[in-house]
């Protein structure tokens, strides 16, 4: 008997072991870009692209979870529609109606930046999201916080596991989830890139204005990205309430005061209001400022020492052409937007089979 | 069963004697406040308390005549005065060398710095990282002095102020360092300078001050 129970025994334990190392194993997913486009600058092999983590990072990035009180989620001020910016509101709104001091970036094409926010503050797309999480204006949580509310979340264990086989769920994994959705933003479909790729051409307005893009404009709003991922005082005057002094408050070198990341002009027809703090509702009011507007200072660019001149025909051309950046497949991209199927599932099943 | 239960509790017996008794090299840490063991939140000489005490400990190696002859890999470690069993780092596999010197960094070296979310000791859920001005915190110190606090959050991997410090000891077998932290607020007017928590000079000036109070404990 003593024996039968041992030997019972010890094949439950080898076959626990076995179940153990055949773990789940989730689909590797490869991002898909023009070929002319350069390497991406973010380091797959520190963490590889899988459906599971892709999903799972989608899934917070919806999830309110991540605020505090509940009430915030990043697509609060991130909206698939509108290229993820937060339209209408020049600077950003946070917990308890708070409202922050910076206008939240479009985001996209995000795996071949090398710095974020506007004045460089954070170093990689995976500890960027520690700032929002963190920041009392946005949700004003705290990481090991959010970790518990997870791991007391009826799903979000199992979701863990199928992305990064550990259902111990940990910061690492937590940020890099949220990486994983957010490196698949790639903005590439405009008809300005059907035009690269030749099957497409531009009408002879935007060909106009692409040529004056490329003569006053592409320095620093450099193609594909629509940004060299520079830092540079494009003539702003200083914001009197805000005072903010972009990339200084990072460096503390009088060299880098005004500046501010150049933003990507892809979509730029939705993701308005413009500059960091929001300030210009219209690309019309863009234009005026490098037409007539350039504060000179100390650190204004070198690019813009001479004067850009433009007739109300030309500023026409050049709009014509910014509105080819536009990509309606990224901004309707049903892989971007708010998972239903992942917090409804119930919901969706019943709709298929009805 | 009987059995069974036999079995089991010698194979925990003998993981818990193999780890005990093989002679792994093992790092003591030892923090003092002068001569004595840090308590945290109570009253040391001069109404000083100590709350918090974290730094990281990394890219031990081991040296013979000038030259490495043992690194470990992955080698970070964050000592937290609250957790005592982190401040006995046990390398991973066997070292079985000659040495005359130990060699690490008090902090986190730049590239560590760009490299994205971390896990281990290095995750973001550990405290030691700024959410503003993405980096680690590379040592941080926090208490009281007569009811006022003060907090040093040293940390910056960019040039021209890094806090990385390189730490190079003389000790042929006993690896047991120790650590003054009135020596290090000794040497500050905690009455003036009671406070930082981003890179800079001044950090840098703060993190060269720690980096040269290690020492061989020679009492154990
Ligand atoms: C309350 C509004 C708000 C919330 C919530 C928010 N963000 Fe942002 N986001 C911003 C603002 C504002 C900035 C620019 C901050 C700056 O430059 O200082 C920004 C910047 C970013 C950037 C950098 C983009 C670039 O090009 O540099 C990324 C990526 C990003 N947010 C992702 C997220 C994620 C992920 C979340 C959820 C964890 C989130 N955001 C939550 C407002 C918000
Ligand atoms: C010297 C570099 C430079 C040049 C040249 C330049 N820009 Fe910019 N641009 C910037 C910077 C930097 C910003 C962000 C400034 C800020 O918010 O403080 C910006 C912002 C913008 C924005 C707002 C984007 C957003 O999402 O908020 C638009 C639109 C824009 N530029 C269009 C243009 C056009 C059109 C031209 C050519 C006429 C041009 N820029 C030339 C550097 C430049």
């Amino acid at each position: 008997m003593k024996r039968n129970n041992v030997i019972i025994i010890l094949g439950l334990f080898s076959f626990f072991g076995l179940a153990m190392n055949l773990t789940f194993k989730p689909t590797p997913i490869k991002i898909e870009y023009p070929s002319s486009w350069p390497k991406p600058v973010y380091n797959f092999d520190n963490n590889p692209l899988t459906q599971e983590g892709i999903d799972l990072g989608r899934k917070l990035f919806y999830d309110p979870i991540l605020s505090i009180d509940g009430s915030i989620s990043c697509s609060n001020c991130h909206l698939s529609y509108t290229a993820f910016t937060h339209v209408d509101h020049p600077l950003s709104h946070g917990v308890n109606d708070s409202i922050g001091i910076r206008n939240s970036p479009a985001l996209m094409n995000l795996a071949w930046h090398n710095s974020f926010m506007w004045d460089g503050a954070v170093n990689h797309l995976d500890v960027q999201a520690l700032a929002p999480i963190s920041h009392p204006a946005e949700m004003d949580e705290d990481i090991n916080n959010i970790i518990r509310k997870l791991i007391g979340h009826s799903t979000y264990r199992e979701s863990f596991y199928k992305a990064f086989q550990d259902s111990t769920i940990t910061g690492e994994h937590l940020l890099k989830a949220i990486s994983q959705f957010e490196l698949t933003l790639i903005s590439c479909n405009s008809k300005y890139d059907s035009v690269m790729l030749k099957t497409q051409v531009f009408s002879m307005q935007e060909e106009r204005g692409y040529e004056l893009f490329k003569k006053d404009c592409s320095s620093c709003h450099a193609e594909p990205f629509f940004t060299n991922n520079q830092f540079e005082n494009n003539g702003l005057p200083i914001n009197p309430i805000l005072l903010d002094l972009g990339r200084y408050n990072i460096t503390k070198k009088k060299t880098d005061s005004l500046k501010f990341k150049v933003p990507t002009l892809r979509n730029i027809e939705f993701s308005y209001p413009y500059m960091h703090d929001g300030r210009f509702k219209s690309i019309s009011e863009v234009l005026n400022h490098y037409t007539n507007n350039i504060k000179v200072s100390n650190t204004l660019s070198n690019k813009l020492k001479s004067e850009i001149k433009l007739t109300s025909n030309q500023k026409v051309d050049l709009t014509a052409f910014l509105l080819t950046l536009t990509d309606k497949k990224f901004l309707f991209n049903k892989d971007f937007s708010f998972p239903l199927d992942k917090y409804y599932p119930d919901v969706e099943k019943k709709k298929k089979t009805d | 069963m009987k059995l069974f239960l036999f079995i089991l509790i010698n194979l925990i017996n003998i993981n818990i004697y193999h780890y005990q008794n093989n002679d792994q090299l093992y790092v003591k840490i030892i923090p003092l406040f002068d001569n004595n063991p840090i308590q945290l939140s109570k009253a040391n000489k001069d109404s000083i308390s100590i709350e918090t005490l974290k730094f990281y400990l990394t890219d031990f190696c081991l040296i013979k005549s000038g030259e490495v002859v043992w690194k470990e890999v992955n080698s970070y470690h964050l000592i937290d005065i609250s957790k005592p069993t982190s401040l006995d780092i046990f390398f991973t596999n066997e070292v079985k060398v000659d040495f005359d010197e130990i060699q690490f960094l008090l902090g986190t070296d730049s590239l560590t710095n760009v490299s994205g979310a971390i896990g281990g000791d290095l995750d973001p859920t550990k405290g030691m990282y700024w959410a503003w001005n993405s980096g680690y915190i590379n040592f941080k110190l926090e208490g009281k002095q007569n009811s006022k606090p003060f907090q040093f959050h040293i940390g910056g991997y960019a040039s021209p102020y890094p806090t990385v410090q390189k730490i190079r000891l003389k000790t042929k077998k006993n690896l047991n360092i120790a650590f003054n932290v009135a020596d290090f607020l000794n040497q500050l007017n905690l009455v003036n300078q009671n406070k930082i928590m981003s890179p800079g000079k001044e950090a840098q000036e703060l993190s060269e001050i720690l980096s040269s109070l290690f020492y061989i404990n020679e009492k154990e």
